[in-house]
């Protein structure tokens, strides 16, 4: 173990780092086939929405639709053409379904993250219908 | 690559239609019109230069072609009793 490892642990201990600071100043220090190893697969080129009508449905409607991830990336820049004073209406919004987040604090960065992230993802939900997201 | 053809398939029963369509034309279009509104975007963005909506004007343009670009594979497919809709870029 790294002397600067020691010592962020040690910071720890005594309580002067919360386990968040951490764990940031421990990624911070990741060498970089560490932090290669860590960053996830992008071998993913669509995101794919799959609906298909539950046992107990009684609508038939299918839905599928394959969107490829650089469109996602592409589309996601045009975010930033919201215009400032529409921010607090999106919070707003954000708030009333019970997520508490500012929109203006979002970068492009953080953007870039997420969709890099949907690499892992797979989301299935089965109720009234049965819903399917995943990457190919 | 930006796609050159988009499938529509529509299946109405009992009727069936599919189609090609090219949609490369609509680019040549759509980059011709771009191309003449280019010089008022310019201006439009200098006159809108302080009040920090000049740059985003200028962005539109490569966004717009980021985002034709990458249409390729898209894939909408709609399904119900009645109709099926199938629109995919090419």
């Amino acid at each position: 173990m790294s002397e600067e490892r020691t010592k962020i642990l040690e910071m720890l201990q005594q309580g002067k780092v919360t386990v968040e600071e951490a764990e940031k100043l421990l990624a911070a220090l990741a060498s970089p086939e560490e932090a290669k190893s860590a960053t996830p697969k992008t071998d993913c080129k669509y995101l794919r929405v799959i609906v298909e009508p539950g046992p107990r449905s009684e609508d038939q409607d299918r839905v599928n639709i394959r969107v490829p991830m650089k469109l996602i990336r592409a589309g996601l820049k045009f975010a930033a053409f919201v215009p400032k004073h529409a921010h607090a209406s999106i919070n707003q919004a954000l708030h009333e379904k019970g997520i508490e987040m500012d929109f203006a604090q979002i970068t492009q960065q953080d953007i870039e993250d997420i969709v890099s992230q949907l690499s892992d993802l797979t989301v299935e939900v089965e109720g009234k219908e049965k819903v399917r997201i995943c990457c190919e | 690559m930006i796609p050159m053809l988009m499938r529509l398939k529509v299946s109405r029963n009992p009727n069936r239609y599919g189609v090609l369509l090219p949609v490369f034309l609509v680019w040549i279009l759509l980059f011709a019109l771009m191309i003449v509104l280019l010089p008022f975007v310019l201006i439009a963005a200098l006159l809108t230069w302080r009040s920090g909506q000049g740059k985003w004007l200028l962005l539109t343009y490569p966004l717009l072609i980021s985002v034709l670009f990458h249409l390729s594979g898209l894939h909408i497919e709609v399904e119900n009793r009645e109709q099926n809709i199938l629109i995919a870029f090419l």
